[in-house]
């Protein structure tokens, strides 16, 4: 259809031009070739896009040729002239000339002519056609752009009209002629005019494929088809302005694909926040390209009619317009393409990171951005602070949540995830946002709380109006800070509270050093005397049930007995592991039941810490008994009256020495054992127990509470010799005990003896003592002494002597080994790391008795 | 269970300072008059039945047998408003009345009469308790009753309970001032080698000590018995907070005279207490720390016995052992400062044959009696300057025994009969080794004292005593 208007057009236009030319007397061939280039010509003219710089108004052009008529005194003329115009333009439908305004314009560029003709030479003659068709075709503009698109002579035409006057005083017309020549240049590289491209352009901005401006998928962007000719400046505008659509795809792309997914995929709230603001930001865009699309129904002028310039769209123009929208696209599509994998906190993080920028536009517009992206995230703050509720579905707080048992709720039940932590929320600040929470889960679960809400609500009143939902902005760290000090404030010192006054959290760390570390001596006192008997049978076939009964009457019988009922409920027997040939000290040993919520405290592995302690305690405690044992057999009222002593005994000497060596190794081994529990006393237990009371008061959290418990069992360890780095001490310690307790069984078996033979001299001399008061002491028969008897005074003598001396013997040989390992012993303790330990030495060695030695040998 | 411990105060003196120190457990017990527990007195943590039991109406009833051979002091305690305190059972006043005649040997013969009747009382309150820890006796050396009774009395004790402590709060006289008992040696000598021999601790309450004590520390210009006796109870009750209030260490009586007794014949323990106040009086107070109190212990001036060494001695005088029992508010990191403050000044000498050290015991102060001063300490020591105090006995006795005097007041007695009187000697001899051993303390040889006799040691038993490699023995 189209193509058979032009066809038509070409015809009437060739017509037309044989018409003009014909009429001249060339010859035959010459005519031919002369219309052919006037043919080209006029196609040339009626192609290009030059159009008149006046403004397309039939009104205006009616009215300045009914002027022209006045002015040249032609009234009557001039209002037939009114008389036809309203006719003429009266007449539509179909079959009427539509380009009225047009035809006005001819008749009214001919009527000029015609009198400009009259007045002088025609300069069109030499003018415009003069370089393409030799010959005047003085009529031939006038009449070729019949079809409204003619321009460049219309300036010099129109002398006297609207039109402006270029070239006048130029006879060489050497800028008319640079100017054609750029028309032409134009004329001959673009194939299609400006304000194609403008639409096109605007059609790609807002991703559409444009007629010649088309996506490419190889090049992953627009292009202006390369089979179109336009010049190569135009061609690199289209592109820059092209990459807007580019950025606008990419975005639009991210949102549609965002919100298509379905809610159970992991866009999160987050990113549903960022879309929808992504939408704004568009929706704002799409105004502009609304406004700029109706700017575009306007013809651009040509150059020269950059005068009444009015609202037209040009590329340059474009370029302007889309310079900040482009900024803006840029920078979506920058977040959009970094946040493909990002989501949550991160992705707002990430934002943030982005609005650290120097560009007040980028700031103002990322934080635009953030104020939205950030409302869920601190949505998930508030709730978690004030309610403990953990509403993540998506995952995309920083703390996170996993079920686990009640006792390891505080240690494993929350933690940050640092890869959804925004940056603007300082560690600290998160740290404290996680506990704040935690604390309000930990009372819920585990201390079946309700009184935190309170808490909560008080805190939520002394901050105000933040804690509305929504309330918290991005931006407003202040006010976030502010409310997560306040929370935490309350719920952890209504934790602490609970902890304290409901649990009774200090009073069962008193229970646990009192009964777990021994601090209760008459309890500890009597359970040894008690269990002891039981404990020296072989570890299997010793009935922890019988133990349980044993504890129980200690308890009874101690001042235990008076302590808190619940207390004393928790407190069991344990037996350990045990293997073959373990008696029952090896594996009996008791244990404290922390229960829920306070074995957040006194978790598993603390206790079997206490139970390391307790061992330890439990093994000096029974060394010590073991020698106070011995010293009661061998105390003052015991052996003192007896013949042995009396000086005109035989082995008096030898008895004296055996004694005395006997009593001077019990000192020994008797100073060590207590003055390292009075060591364990005062410098592990004691200061310890301090050092932990104090920081406990100062604790304002139930982390606080948590390290300072830890602490205070670490140092006990520590000092106690019982940690990583004094295990070689620690085993040569045990080594010391055992040798202290293979002492106590030959003590005993010495002074048996003694008595055995106390009691047989008696037997033979009480008829000589006739004045002993003492009934005859219970013999033990089938002892060593048994055969002594029948022996007479002197034969027992003889034995007497012989059994000391093996005895000596036997003393003499722990002795050696045991001041041996004495010696390694305080030799080890200066080199030990902790200081603490000086104080051990300090106490051992107070005489220096162990530095002279030392030196003597 | 609680390891408790019988009470026996035995003649004027002991019946005395017997008084004062249920006087003073009752107040810190809070426990009335009557026996029953005051309303104040919730605040737990105590061991009353240690040296308490409680009878069925819940009244408290002190483990403690009251007995004198003549009724003036007993009668007095019956006419106190602490006369509903005591188990009236447990009181024994002998028949006649007409007391010992501040003689030993009367005293003595007269516990064997009633032995039977004491040894029941004791056997019953033995019974009725759970795990009886052992005796304490309180009486003086010097007296009659004191002396001769409970000279008797240890030894029945230790043949009936060797298995048990006897403990005993034994008064010296005042050597300072002219006794009315002229005999005093005598007593004194006799009772001293039952001390020796059948006692398990000896707490020596020197009289003359006490009186210095009143005079010099407290100002007073003549003091009273009942001054010095409250003296008395402040360290017997003193000496009995750690087995009344229980902590890590020291919960029984063994555990704290075993570390104080490292030879057993060294068994007498010297006392210091510091800061002494005594009732009605205005003292100045102090500002106490652990190691103002330990220091102050230290001191000779405060120790309740007095020292008879000359200069050159005195400086050779060790201490044996040394526990210290701090009470009140103490911190106790300062204990280990104190320590060590006290070893760099050099304040202390101890013996130089084996390892020692100051122990330190903590105890609770009790809640119920206010006292000016924060911290107060007591001192339990075995020093080695006691000989002398021996030795001045011994001395006083044989400038006696060499005037033969008074002589005849024994002789009426079986022990005396028949002017036997090597039971004087044998006591004399025990004293002098008792003295002998002391001195040996103060050597670095100890372990070879007594040993050295060289005809003994190389006859018979010569390869036995070779066995002992003395250098390896530390």
């Amino acid at each position: 259809m189209e193509e058979e208007e032009q066809k038509r057009v070409l015809d009437l236009v060739k017509e037309l031009v044989l018409r003009l030319v014909s009429n001249s007397s060339s010859p035959e061939e010459e005519s031919t070739i002369e219309s052919e280039k006037a043919l080209k010509y006029a196609m040339r003219i009626l192609g290009s896009r030059m159009t008149p710089s006046i403004s397309i108004d039939e009104a205006s052009m009616a009215e300045s040729i009914k002027r022209h008529l006045v002015n040249e005194g032609k009234s009557s003329d001039a209002l037939t002239f009114a008389d036809l115009h309203t006719k003429f333009s009266s007449k539509s439908g179909s079959g009427c000339i539509q380009n009225k305004w047009s035809v006005l314009y001819l008749l009214k560029v001919i009527s000029e002519d015609r009198r400009k003709d009259k007045k002088s030479d025609s300069r069109v003659s030499s003018g415009f056609f003069a370089s393409t068709v030799s010959g005047g075709l003085p009529v031939l503009v006038d009449e070729s752009s019949c079809n409204s698109r003619k321009t460049l002579d219309k300036s010099r035409i129109s002398n006297g009209n609207g039109g402006v006057l270029l070239i006048s005083k130029d006879p060489e017309n050497i800028r008319d002629i640079a100017l054609r020549d750029f028309a032409n240049l134009l004329k001959e590289e673009s194939e299609i005019v400006e304000g194609c491209l403008v639409r096109d352009v605007l059609y790609v901005s807002q991703g559409i494929d444009g007629k010649y401006v088309k996506f490419d998928k190889n090049l992953d962007g627009y292009v202006l088809l390369d089979s179109i000719k336009v010049p190569k400046s135009m061609r690199i505008m289209v592109r820059k302005l092209c990459e807007l659509g580019w950025l606008f795809k990419k975005v639009k792309a991210y949102v549609s694909e965002s919100m298509d997914r379905s809610p159970s995929e992991d866009v999160g709230t987050v990113g549903q926040a960022f879309c929808a603001a992504l939408q704004d930001e568009l929706s704002e865009y799409y105004k502009l390209l609304a406004v700029l699309e109706v700017q575009s129904v306007n013809p651009i002028p040509m150059v020269s009619e950059s005068t009444n310039s009015g609202s037209y769209l040009s590329l340059r123009r474009l370029l302007v317009w889309f310079a900040e929208p482009m900024v803006k696209m840029r920078l979506m599509a920058v977040l959009v393409d970094s946040f493909k994998a990002l989501k949550g906190g991160a992705m707002a993080g990430a934002i943030h990171m982005h609005a650290q920028h120097g560009d007040p536009l980028v700031q103002e517009f990322m934080r635009r951005l953030l104020r939205r992206v950030c409302s869920p995230l601190f949505e998930m703050v508030r709730s978690w602070v004030l309610e403990g509720e953990l509403d993540d579905i998506f995952s995309e707080f920083f703390v996170l949540g996993q079920p686990v048992k009640a006792e390891s709720l505080w240690v494993e039940g929350y933690r940050l995830h640092s890869v959804m932590l925004p940056s603007f929320i300082s560690s600290s600040l998160a740290q404290r946002i996680l506990r704040t929470g935690k604390s309000i889960n930990f009372l819920r679960v585990c201390c079946e709380d309700q009184g935190w809400a309170d808490a909560a609500s008080e805190a939520a009143a002394a901050v105000g109006t933040t804690t509305r939902r929504g309330g918290l902005v991005y931006g407003e760290t202040d006010a976030l800070e502010a409310l997560v000090t306040e929370a935490a404030k309350r719920i952890d010192k209504h934790l602490m509270d609970v902890i304290y006054n409901r649990y009774k959290f200090k009073d069962h760390c008193m229970a646990i050093k009192r009964y777990l570390l021994l601090g209760q001596g008459d309890f500890v006192q009597y359970l040894m005397d008690i269990v002891g008997p039981e404990l020296s049978e072989p570890a299997n076939t010793i009935s922890s049930f019988k133990l349980s009964g044993l504890l129980e009457s200690a308890i009874r019988s101690s001042n235990a007995q008076y302590d808190d009922p619940d207390i004393l409920d928790r407190l069991r027997v344990k037996m350990m592991q045990h293997g073959t040939g373990d008696r029952g000290w090896d594996v009996f040993s008791l244990e404290y039941d922390a229960r829920v919520p306070l074995n957040t405290v006194f978790s598993e592995s603390v206790m079997a810490r206490y139970l390391k302690i307790f061992n330890f305690l439990w093994k000096l405690r029974r060394v010590e008994h073991a020698l106070i044992g011995s010293w009661k057999t061998m105390k003052p009222n015991c052996i003192s009256s007896h013949f042995l002593t009396k000086k005109d005994c035989p082995v008096k000497s030898q008895f004296d020495s055996t004694l005395r060596r006997c009593q001077v190794i019990w000192d020994e081994m008797n100073h060590f054992v207590s003055n390292l529990q009075y060591y364990i006393m005062f410098e592990v237990l004691e200061v310890s127990w301090s050092l932990f009371v104090e920081e406990m008061e100062a604790g304002e959290d139930l982390d606080d509470l948590l390290a300072a418990h830890e602490k205070y069992l670490r140092s006990i360890v520590e000092k106690s010799l019982l940690g990583e780095r004094s295990q070689t001490l620690c085993k040569t310690l045990f080594v010391l005990l055992d040798l202290i307790l293979r002492f106590r069984s030959h003590a005993d078996r010495l002074y048996e003896g003694i008595y055995e033979l106390q009691a047989r001299t008696m037997e033979s001399s009480l008829s000589i003592r006739g004045k002993n008061k003492s009934k005859p002491r219970s013999t033990k028969e089938a002892t060593e002494f048994g055969s002594w008897a029948g022996g007479g005074r002197k034969a027992l003598t003889q034995r007497a002597g012989e059994f000391l001396r093996n005895m000596g013997h036997e003393l003499d040989r722990i002795a050696n080994e045991y001041s041996s390992t004495l010696e390694g012993f305080i030799g080890q303790l200066p080199m030990q790391q902790h200081v603490d330990l000086k104080f051990l030495l300090f106490r051992l060695d107070f005489t220096e008795f162990y530095s002279r030695l030392r030196v003597s040998t | 269970m609680p390891r408790e411990i019988i009470t026996l105060q035995v003649g004027q003196c002991g019946n005395q300072i017997g008084m004062e120190f249920w006087k003073q457990l009752c107040l810190e017990h809070g426990i009335s008059k009557d026996g029953i527990l005051e309303d104040f007195a919730t605040q737990g943590g105590d061991r009353k039945d240690v040296f308490f039991y409680q009878a069925d109406d819940q009244h408290y009833i002190p483990r403690a047998l009251l007995i004198d051979l003549e009724p003036r002091v007993i009668n007095g305690i019956q006419n106190s408003e602490y006369r509903n305190l005591y188990n009236h059972e447990n009181i024994f006043v002998s028949d006649h009345g007409g007391g010992a005649g501040n003689n030993w040997a009367s005293g003595y013969h007269q516990g064997e009469q009633v032995q039977e009747d004491i040894m029941d009382m004791v056997d019953r309150e033995a019974d009725g308790s759970d795990s009886l820890e052992g005796f304490v006796l309180c009486h003086s050396i010097a007296g009659g009753t004191g002396s001769g009774m409970g000279s008797y009395l240890l030894e029945t004790l230790n043949d009936r309970y060797s298995k048990k402590l006897v403990q005993t709060y034994s008064v010296f006289p005042n050597q300072m001032e002219t006794s009315d008992v002229v005999v005093q040696p005598y007593n004194s000598l006799l009772t001293l080698k039952r001390l020796t021999l059948n006692a398990d601790c000896v707490v020596v309450l020197d009289n003359t000590a006490l009186n210095r004590i009143a005079v010099e520390r407290l100002h007073l210009s003549n003091p009273t018995f009942a001054q010095t006796n409250s003296l008395v109870s402040t360290v017997m009750s003193a000496s009995t907070t750690t087995l009344r209030y229980p902590g890590y260490m020291n919960n029984d009586l063994v555990g704290l005279l075993a570390s104080l007794i490292p030879t057993p014949r060294c068994h007498f323990l010297m006392t210091g207490y510091t800061p002494l106040t005594v009732e009605r009086q205005a003292n100045v107070i102090r500002k106490t720390t652990v190691l103002d109190v330990m220091r102050r212990l230290l001191q000779t001036k405060n120790i309740m016995v007095s020292s008879y060494a000359r200069t050159k001695e005195a400086s050779q005088a060790k201490y044996i052992s040394i526990l210290n029992i701090i009470q009140g508010e103490v911190d106790p990191t300062q204990v280990h400062e104190s320590l060590q403050r006290i070893r760099e000044r050099k304040l202390v000498n101890f013996i130089e044959w084996g390892p020692a050290s100051i122990q330190v015991a903590l105890s609770r102060k009790s809640p119920y009696v206010q006292t000016a001063h924060r911290v107060s300490g007591l001192m339990l020591a075995s020093h080695t300057s006691i000989r002398h105090l021996f030795s001045k006995c011994l001395s006083q006795y044989e400038k006696l025994r060499k005037k033969q005097a008074f002589l005849d007041n024994y002789r009426k007695f079986p022990m005396f009969a028949d002017n036997d009187l090597s039971e004087f000697d044998e006591s004399r001899e025990i004293i002098e080794s008792l003295v002998d051993e002391y001195k040996a303390c103060e050597s670095p040889d100890y372990i070879k004292w007594g040993m050295e006799d060289p005809d003994r040691a190389m006859t018979e038993e010569g390869s036995a005593t070779g066995t002992v490699d003395l250098k390896t023995v530390v």
